[in-house]
């Protein structure tokens, strides 16, 4: 019968029969599987590399398993009976899914998988031949029970001269090649210790890709931890994915391997890709035992207790405080209000702080799905929301000075901004409360907030959320509970006093803004913006001033108070924005015991086993600042550097800064402070000590000394 | 200075948190404590075993890798020597009510003496709480605890995954090799392999 295939015309009708009759051999069908031998030809050439596969159906919910299992399971095995001189190569696994089983993860195949090999024909085949290809396929298919299968195939291929068209990639093949992982385009690196494992991928193009999930998938056992979570961050232009260590966690120098998985959402639908996986990775800097490891691990309960906490913390902040006391006032003044009324007023307050929060929460998720590299306090990178801030907190010292006042009434309380009456008032103290905390990391938030960046946004929204009812608590109590209100002092002329004396924090803060905007724009920006302040001023007091004229004589005073505030923020926009930014300059501000960080620079002096010491801080960061004055720049601080020989390496943060933003995700943080102290000796057997965010001369000298 | 208390209390619950949710047996650590109904109708706890080799197998009588190791001898063989030698061995139970392998103490000790099977004694984990404890995946999996209470060897119960019982002779037989490790006073050389099996059918 094969003789006559020789004649190529009547060969393919040939083939189509010998197809036919073999269909029987080349598949086979259990309960739970339908198994099919196929191969990318219809028939070979001798010395032809092909390739052959197993294709499997697999009946609703049932799977059967990848190379690695995952934590139970069988990964499906192919023995190939080729004929003398054929050799087949080993199983290209797809990219498999991830199926889980309560605590059990495993990695296998739902539906339909094909396991290709490729195979290699003999040169010494004999043309008119056939070319018979067996394979005894086991695997293990489950469900919630599990059942162990084997099955023999055979299908048989006429060996064909040359110059025969030996039949194009069926479609089972073709979908087949699809679902095998490719070499990533970009390079994948790796970082690990002990614990945890770090998988990152660098590439401009990454911020443009809309990624929705990423997942490792191990080839091995052991290697990584099967059902822990995989959390993972874009920032810049690198997307970092975070593993747990196995039980057999890998040792340095050995390979890690397996496919990494990005979904994309490209216009509406979710695509995965698999990219595989096979390097060496360098020591991860940050061990397991220091905390901001754990921290991307925060369970979402504590993550969203911190945020609560940290909220109710920034209501101490110097910024807010006075504002939260002209609310306290305005409280007191309406104590002829009705328990309803008051307790209107502080959810109207809870309000506008969930609102900014939710908002603020919204632009982070944008910005986080445009690429940009953000961490808390982002938004005082930018000169131009940095001189805003200036101009608002300046313009609610100016009244809480009694310079001017919103509203109608001279008399009462409801004479600044914060202090408006209505219910729309207390929703705009709350925005003004959201607007003026922001700069503050308190700590608490830096684990929160650190952990709500790398989560999906309705995670993101709710840690967000509660750092927004942390900061409206404390109103919220005073306006809900009357015996709170009792204890309040009594009003009298002592409460214009006080507010009046409220504004000079106001002034410091505008003060501070202004000294950080030096910091980013220049000086010309500073002298934009002092100018911009005297225009505000100036408004201000004509806006008031008017009020008690003729009504035109009002409107007119209105319009040229009007003006001016336009003209202070349109120059303030022109005058920041086109100032050239000045170099770092926070040299100039404490002993310059230190060098600027550099990532490279790091490494270089951990590669020598130098001790090192790394601050990482911003102009516009309080607690930076402060840190670096009480502690820092002590002599005992700076004597215990030298006499242990540290290198001293100072991170600004003030504008983005992308190498800043890596290492502090490194530890997994999103904000600055970041103390950190890489003890003496070699790169593999020393860990780094994270400080604690308020430093003492004490806490960074027993650090310092405790380890060397 | 209230800040930084506040923050370090913060971090001990972190601790916790974060130890609670992965609390898992570490070799070289203490094993984790339980308590659990036996098939016999009493209560075994694990701290009443103290000064005893234990050996746990977590076990299912449907699933097809635990038939393998049960119909060729090999676990039986494995139960009957450790005994005789003063070993407690302990088959434990994690199917849920309603899943595969969950049985009545009653069955499970028919199931032993049909399969010719001479564990100490075997425990019901219906809620999953001591797999989860140990982080038990698979049937057949073995943890060995030491005389002292540390847990010495996790794993599976042999270097070749199959469901064919012709491997058996052909695998090391990891369980053996831990617990002669283990009577010669050495340390256990290979204490954390690879299980394979069923997975374990926990509730959820």
């Amino acid at each position: 019968m094969f003789r006559l295939c020789s004649v190529p015309i009547v060969f393919v009708l040939c083939v189509l029969f010998c197809q036919q009759a073999l269909a029987d051999t080349s598949t086979a069908e259990t309960g739970q599987v339908k198994a099919q031998l196929i191969a990318s030809v219809d028939a070979v050439h001798p010395g032809d590399e092909i390739l052959v596969g197993v294709n499997q159906r697999i009946i609703p919910h049932w799977h059967t398993y990848w190379i690695n299992p995952g934590d139970s399971g069988l990964p499906t095995t192919i023995a190939y009976q080729l004929p003398a001189g054929a050799t087949a190569g080993e199983i290209q696994w797809p990219t498999p899914e991830v199926i889980t089983l309560g605590p059990v993860t495993n990695y296998g195949y739902e539906n339909e998988v094909t396991l290709l090999s490729a195979l290699k024909v003999p040169g010494d085949s004999v043309i008119g031949g056939v070319f018979p290809i067996k394979a005894q396929v086991k695997w293990l298919v489950c469900e919630e029970v599990c059942i162990p299968q084997k099955v023999e195939l055979e299908l048989v291929l006429p060996v064909v001269s040359l110059g025969v068209d030996t039949g194009k990639d069926s479609p089972l093949i073709k979908t087949a090649r699809a679902a095998l992982p490719v070499s990533s385009p970009w390079p994948i690196r790796l970082a690990h210790n002990e614990q945890a494992l770090v998988l990152s991928i660098t590439d401009t193009e990454l911020p443009f890709v809309a990624i929705s999930k990423a997942r490792f998938y191990p080839a091995k056992w052991g290697q990584i931890q099967h059902s822990a979570e995989q959390p993972w961050q874009i920032s810049g232009n690198t997307l970092a994915l975070k593993l747990r260590a196995g039980d057999k966690p890998l040792a340095l120098g050995e390979n890690l391997t397996g496919v990494l998985t990005v979904t994309e959402n490209s216009s509406g639908k979710r695509v995965t890709r698999g990219f595989s996986v096979n390097i060496a990775g360098s020591a991860l800097a940050a061990s397991g035992v220091t905390l901001p490891s754990e921290q991307p691990d925060l369970v979402l309960a504590s993550a969203l207790l911190l945020a609560f906490l940290g909220g109710v913390i920034l209501n101490l902040m110097p910024c807010v405080f006075p504002i939260l006391s002209i609310k306290a006032l305005s409280l007191i003044k309406h104590a002829h209000q009705s328990p309803v009324q008051t307790r209107l007023q502080g959810l109207a307050y809870t309000l506008g702080i969930l609102a900014s929060f939710t908002l603020l929460g919204g632009v982070l998720i944008a910005l986080r799905a445009g690429g940009v590299q953000i961490g808390w306090g982002f938004q005082f990178q930018s000169p131009l929301f940095v001189l805003a801030v200036a101009y608002l907190i300046f313009a609610v010292g100016l009244s809480l000075s009694g310079v001017f006042t919103i509203g109608g009434s001279v008399a009462g309380i409801g004479s600044s901004l914060a202090g408006r009456s209505g219910y729309s008032g207390s929703f705009f103290t709350g925005v003004l409360a959201t607007i003026v905390a922001t700069p503050c990391t308190a700590p608490f938030m830096g684990a929160a907030l650190g952990f709500a960046l790398t989560q999906p946004p309705v995670v993101l929204l709710a840690v967000f959320f509660c750092l927004g009812l942390g900061l409206a608590l404390p109103y919220l109590l005073l306006s809900f509970w009357p015996f709170l209100q009792r204890s309040l002092p009594k009003p009298g002329a002592w409460m214009d006093k006080l507010k009046q004396g409220l504004a000079f924090p106001m002034y410091g803060a505008a003060v501070w803004l202004v000294w950080v905007l030096a910091q980013q724009a220049g000086i010309n920006a500073v002298a934009v913006a002092l100018g911009g302040m005297v225009v505000i001023a100036f408004a201000a007091w004509l806006y008031e001033f008017s009020k008690y004229t003729g009504k035109t004589a009002q409107r007119s005073g209105s319009g040229a108070a009007g003006l001016a505030l336009a003209l202070a923020l349109i120059g303030g926009y022109f005058g920041v924005a086109t100032a050239v930014p000045a170099a770092i300059c926070l040299n100039s501000e404490s002993a310059t015991n230190y060098e600027p960080y550099s990532a490279a620079r790091l490494s270089e002096l951990r590669s020598a086993g130098k001790p090192v010491f790394i601050n990482l801080t911003a102009a516009w960061c309080i607690s930076c600042l402060v840190n670096e004055k009480v502690a820092l720049s002590q002599r005992s601080v700076i004597d215990t550097f030298k006499s242990v020989g540290i290198t001293y390496l100072k991170g600004d943060w003030t504008n983005r800064d992308a190498e800043i933003t890596k290492i502090l995700a490194e530890f997994g943080r999103s904000g600055v402070p970041l103390y950190v102290f890489y003890p003496a000796g070699a790169e593999n057997s020393t860990h780094p000590v994270v400080l604690p965010q308020l430093l003492t001369p004490e806490i960074v000298t027993q650090a310092v000394r405790g380890k060397v | 200075m209230f800040l930084h208390r506040l923050f370090q209390i913060a971090l001990v619950g972190f601790a916790f948190a974060s130890t609670t949710v992965y609390a898992e047996s570490v070799v070289d650590k203490a094993a984790p404590l339980f308590s659990a109904t036996a098939a016999d109708g009493t209560t075994v706890k694990l701290a009443d075993l103290h000064g005893k080799t234990v050996v746990l197998e977590w076990t299912n009588h449907e699933c097809p890798f635990v038939v393998k190791h049960y119909e060729s001898g090999n676990i039986p063989n494995l139960q009957k020597d450790a005994v005789a030698k003063g070993i407690v061995w302990l088959q434990v139970i994690s199917s849920a009510p309603d899943k595969q392998g969950h049985v009545s103490g009653e069955t499970a000790q028919k199931l032993n003496a049909h399969r010719g099977a001479t564990p100490t004694n075997t425990l019901f984990d219906d809620d999953g709480k001591i797999g989860k404890l140990y982080g038990a995946t698979n049937t057949p999996q073995f943890f060995i605890i030491d005389p002292q209470g540390v847990l010495v060897y996790k794993g599976g119960i042999d270097s070749i995954p199959s469901a064919d019982q012709s491997d058996i002779g052909k695998a090391e037989n990891y369980v053996s090799a831990a617990l002669a490790d283990l009577a010669a006073g050495r340390k256990v050389a290979k204490s954390n392999t690879k299980p394979y099996g069923c997975s374990v059918k926990y509730a959820s």
